[in-house]
């Protein structure tokens, strides 16, 4: 017989320790404990058997490892809490007391540390330990992100207080420099519930989400003391992230915040980004692209066109007098180049888009608005459509000055203006009747809905879609008060053979749905006698009707028109079988219906498509003969499912197919 | 009619008499204490040697008046004490000027000198709003615990910079080394995701096209009508709960009066209990049948029992035995066929997942059924503009769901936190109105 153990003395009753516990054990109170689990990533547990491990019969019993806790037993911040403990005590002593002056005296000299003697408290230690390596600090920087660009957008409340979310909003701000200075930024997705960004970090991919301006309600049932205990500690997270990234592209850290511009609401360019060397004092600062050109691109750039961009830029730097930039923007010379002359081109096709799109011939997507000066429109979300096109490239942002300060320029007539970002329908004003009325934009009368004569309007989508697609999209799609393209989440991975709104039909069309539809379209241009072709079109207007109620009713359809097509197929071997008899009989020559020879052709294209279909079919039941019945059900099932996706994605190409030919007849 | 008697006689509670029995030896004569006696004879002895009994000598013997005070006191005594009590001195002062009037008269505030009364402030004051947060922070609310300051180093660079200190050799080389405390390894183990499957739940799920503020049709629709059948859904099960509940409302309350119109039945027909005088019974111990006991097994039955066991049992084994012979003969026909079945197995997974299986899918997620904790992970927001309410326009977006409570959700998802609810009120404790019993001490 083996030793006699006692229960509860080794295995998971040793490994498990309940909540109440660990409290107990660490002498803390319970809201104490639970920010000290938060901080150093301490989290419940599930123990494989419950009743092995606690003799309790509640069921919400909360677990810790026994080793966690005891582990906890050496964390410094463990000191901090007690000491708080005492002070709480003081206090509530001298309160008692009625000594409110004595409470006061005590809370504030527990504050300051030259009172006291007593060091401040930071959560630097834990990073280090809850995240080894710097990567790991980046995987996590998703929730971070989140949390704190949430936070920056709180108001102000007893639970969340002011200084919390100013230095959320600093932050935040810090860590949106980098990624401009760096181009990390690769997309951004607007949802219904806030903006989404996505970078990429050093190989390592952060998604975050920023919620719109002043959107935000403080509800009752969440709990803000561990919200804020989180926010203490992805504070602390992303200020050594930053740090390090700073210092990993040579820039100084912090970086110069300046006080009286960010009261007047500059947001980023209270900023002044600065390099790490001394020696090279060069401030990287966010600057609204008024400054001397670089020599490098000057070499480049022909000699007119450095002349007149000289006067310009004197012009500017004498107005603002900003620090110099010595980011290397030799790739993108060329493509700044164009826009200063483009000012002066007068439009050369009525109603089109004046301007050649410098970024199509770049390669690089994060200089995608290199060469542009964009206005913001007053109705704009500034924040998020500056963030982006600084990301991308863009040097000179105007805004309204309802928008706050640190804009390229405040003034919407500004002629160097290449964009303008408008969310406003368009107000029609009567239309001019000179000859002039032919282009678009000046058509429009000025006093109301102001448009600027050789400047492009578009809507802020315009901005998320050509991040998305890293090339600039064309701006008549965007243009004001037009129908937008749905915007499409940019995280989705489109899979093989699936419909795809963005790629053209051509490209994604099977093999056999090209026939059928050039089959179609040729059976409308031509004559109407063709019986087969009408009743398509019957068909057709069938399912106009159906289409978005019952998808079960066009599939059985469809079906049919299989089988039709297999009896169809058999009588015209009949048929012509007949007529081939009764040729002979007559003694002429055999009549033949006439046949355009490219349909003809198409047909055959369409008949060689089917057999070898049927072939393939009938291959896959062969081969499916042979395999084991478990396995058959698993193919069988596997082939219901991709058909019916198929099915569906088929529907929804004939459905565009339809609508571009609407709009091709229509035009 | 009750007597009422004043309350008179001892006050103190009733006491138990000294000598709590007369049986047993120390009731006896020569056992009885009489030291007390004997001390109280002594000291009347005492008292007669010194004097006589005081008891009855005349209070003049005993004690005499002093009519005069000390003369000495005063010789010994400062001149000072002789003067007048400062109170006195200052009470005594008259000034020449009258006294200003405290009465405020309507025409003392028009003349004034031109200068503001300067207010001097208070320098310990303490305002209400603050001492409400000193009062908040005496409950264990700190605003802030730690101090985030301005990063100013790499953390994560430190670590080839960093070297251990060596203590110097010579000092004490006999103490040990100061071991810092090692990391457990369970310190390491992910929170455990309160998703069905185990897997753990990203930060922040990848937005699918249906949350697009400008949707395609398809990717809206199919959105609206998940969330649209998963309400009806809650609904239904809702309207069903209610009508079961009223179903055993119902029912409880039929037989609540079955029970009763039972009971008037009874009471009704009173005579029926009078059956048993005249001699009818209904029978109740008769009709219980004795149950058959079980037989004891003859050692012939248990041999035989034990044999049929016993050819079970070989046959077990010999039917194990020659699986066993037969699966070595081909075993390497069986490994091929594990190996197929686990290509199998793999091509299926491959087959049968789609992309959308890989990342958790926020929206339909199969909760675990225990949760951490004691409350339930709160429901998500319904995050869907309304087909009437969906705009393509930026500006006329009206920005759904809670950020808010959207973090928070994950955070519990993700088991970082078990659930907690906020208590508004503290629970007071139940109070029972009880009379007093000093109503009955009264007297007339």
């Amino acid at each position: 017989m083996g030793k006699v153990k006692k229960k509860g003395q080794a295995g998971q009753a040793r490994n498990y320790m309940t909540r109440t516990q660990a409290v107990k054990k660490l002498q803390l109170s319970l809201p104490d404990f639970r920010k000290l689990c938060i901080w150093k990533g301490i989290y419940p547990r599930e123990p494989r058997n419950r009743k092995k491990v606690s003799k309790s019969a509640t069921a919400s019993t909360t677990f810790y490892y026994t080793k966690d806790i005891q582990f906890l037993l050496h964390e410094p911040l463990l000191q901090k809490f007690r000491e708080q403990k005492v002070l709480e005590k003081k206090i509530s002593r001298a309160l008692g007391r009625g000594d409110v002056s004595d409470a006061a005296r005590l809370e504030r000299n527990a504050a300051r540390p030259d009172k006291t003697g007593k060091p401040r408290y930071t959560l630097n230690h834990v990073i280090r330990e809850r995240y080894p390596t710097f990567a790991d600090a980046l995987r996590d920087l998703d929730d971070c992100l989140s949390m704190l660009f949430l936070f920056a957008n709180l108001p102000a409340t007893t639970a969340v207080p002011a200084k919390m979310i100013a230095r959320c909003e600093r932050l935040c701000l810090e860590f949106e420099h980098y990624l401009i200075a760096s181009h990390s930024l690769r997309k951004s997705f607007l949802s219904i519930k806030g903006i989404y960004y996505q970078a990429n970090i050093q190989g390592e991919d952060v998604l975050w989400l920023v919620p719109y301006k002043f959107n935000q309600r403080v509800v009752g049932d969440v709990d803000f003391r561990i919200m804020g205990t989180f926010v203490e500690f992805y504070m602390t997270l992303l200020g050594f992230v930053n740090y390090r990234l700073y210092t990993s592209i040579g820039l100084k850290y912090p970086p110069r915040f300046d006080q009286l511009k960010d009261e007047g609401g500059a947001e980023l360019g209270a900023f002044s980004l600065e390099g790490a060397n001394l020696a090279t004092t060069e401030t990287k600062a966010i600057t609204n692209g008024e400054q001397g050109p670089d020599p490098k691109v000057q070499a480049e750039v022909d000699k007119l066109v450095q002349q007149l961009r000289d006067e310009e830029a004197a012009a500017a730097g004498e107005t603002n007098g900003k620090a110099e930039e010595s980011a290397p923007e030799t790739a993108n010379g060329d493509a700044d180049e164009p826009n200063d002359t483009i000012d002066k081109f007068e439009p050369a096709a009525p109603g089109g888009d004046v301007l050649p799109q410098p970024a199509y011939s770049s390669s690089d997507p994060s200089q995608l608005f290199a060469g542009l000066t964009v206005f913001l429109s007053r109705e704009t979300p500034r924040q998020p459509l500056e963030f982006l096109l600084r990301a991308f490239g863009c040097k000179r942002i105007g805004w309204d000055e309802v928008l706050g300060a640190g804009a390229f320029t405040h003034d919407e007539s500004d002629p160097r203006i290449t964009h303008q970002i408008v969310d406003r329908p368009v107000v029609r004003a009567a239309v001019a009747e000179d000859g002039d009325g032919e282009d678009n934009q000046t058509a429009q009368k000025l006093a109301a809905n102001r448009r600027y004569p050789g400047r492009i309007y578009v809507q802020p989508q315009w901005v998320w879609d050509s991040v998305n697609d890293e090339e600039l999209k064309s701006p008549e799609q965007y243009v004001p008060g037009a129908q937008l393209p749905p915007h499409l989440s940019p995280f989705v991975k489109p899979t093989q053979g699936q419909y795809d709104p963005t790629l053209p039909l051509e490209e994604q069309q099977t093999e056999a749905e090209a026939i059928e539809a050039a089959l179609e379209d040729e059976g409308e241009a031509g004559s109407d006698e063709e019986v087969e072709n009408d009743m398509d079109v019957a068909e057709d207007d069938e399912d106009e009707d159906d289409e978005e109620f019952d998808g079960v009713s066009e599939e059985e359809e469809e079906e049919d028109e299989e089988e039709e097509e297999d009896e169809d197929e058999e009588e015209e071997t009949t048929l012509e079988r007949q007529r081939e008899l009764e040729a002979e009989l007559t003694g002429k020559a055999v009549k033949r219906e006439k046949v355009d020879p490219k349909t003809k052709a198409k047909l055959e294209a369409k008949k060689v498509l089917e057999r070898r279909k049927k072939q393939e079919a009938e291959e896959l039941e062969r081969a499916k003969g042979m395999l084991s019945k478990k396995k058959r059900k698993l193919f069988e099932q596997m082939q219901y499912s991709n058909s019916k996706k198929s099915a569906e994605d088929a529907k929804l190409r004939q459905k565009r197919r339809k609508l571009e030919k609407e709009k091709a007849a229509a035009s | 009619m009750a007597v009422l008697k004043p309350l008179s006689g001892n006050p103190n509670a009733p006491q138990q008499y000294k000598q709590p029995s007369r049986k047993g030896k120390k009731a006896w004569r020569k056992n009885v204490d009489i030291s007390e006696v004997q001390e109280g004879l002594e000291a009347l002895n005492e008292q007669i040697i010194r004097g006589g009994v005081i008891a009855e000598k005349d209070s003049d013997e005993l004690f005499t008046i002093d009519a005069h005070g000390d003369d000495e006191i005063t010789k010994k005594l400062p001149k000072k004490l002789q003067k007048t009590l400062k109170s006195d001195e200052i009470i005594a002062q008259r000034s020449a000027i009258p006294a200003v009037s405290l009465r405020k008269r309507p025409g003392d505030s028009k003349t004034t000198d031109g200068l503001l009364p300067v207010k001097k402030q208070r320098k310990d004051y303490v305002t209400h709003r603050e001492l409400v947060r000193i009062k908040k922070v005496a409950d264990g609310h700190h605003e802030q615990t730690v101090e985030v300051v301005d990063a100013e180093y790499d953390p994560w660079a430190e670590s080839e910079e960093k070297k251990p200190v060596p203590v110097p050799e010579e000092q004490l080389p006999f103490l040990p080394q100061p071991t810092k405390a090692k990391k457990p390894k369970t310190l390491e183990q992910q929170p455990i995701s309160l998703a069905a499957n185990g897997k753990s739940v990203p930060a922040v799920p990848k937005p699918k096209g249906g949350y697009s503020y400008n949707p395609t049709f398809n990717d809206y629709q199919e959105r609206l009508i998940q969330e649209s059948e998963k309400i009806i859904a809650a609904e239904r099960k809702r309207i069903a709960e209610l009508e079961a509940e009223r179903a055993k409302l119902e029912a409880a309350a039929r037989s609540a009066a079955e029970a009763e119109a039972a009971e008037a039945r009874a009471d009704l027909s009173e005579w029926e209990d009078d059956s048993e005088w005249e001699g009818f019974q209904s029978g109740g111990e008769e009709l219980s049948v004795k149950a058959k006991r079980p037989r004891r097994k003859t050692p012939a039955e248990r041999n035989r029992a034990k044999r049929r066991k016993d050819e079970e049992r070989k046959a077990k084994h010999d039917a194990a035995m020659k699986r066993k012979q037969q699966q070595q003969e081909r075993i390497k026909q069986i490994a091929l066929e594990v190996a197929e079945r686990e290509r199998a197995i793999e091509l299926a997974k491959q087959e049968m997942s789609d992309p959308s299986d890989e990342e958790v899918d926020e929206d339909n997620l199969q909760l675990r059924r225990r949760q951490l904790g004691k409350f339930k992970l709160p429901e998500k927001d319904l995050e869907l503009v309304l087909p009437d309410e969906l705009q393509d326009s930026l500006r006329l977006l009206k920005p759904e769901g809670n950020l808010l409570k959207d973090r928070y959700r994950s955070m519990l998802l993700r088991g970082k936190l078990e659930a907690r609810r906020k208590i508004p009120f503290k629970k007071q404790a139940k109070t029972k109105v009880t009379e007093k019993w000093t109503y009955k001490d009264f007297t007339i």
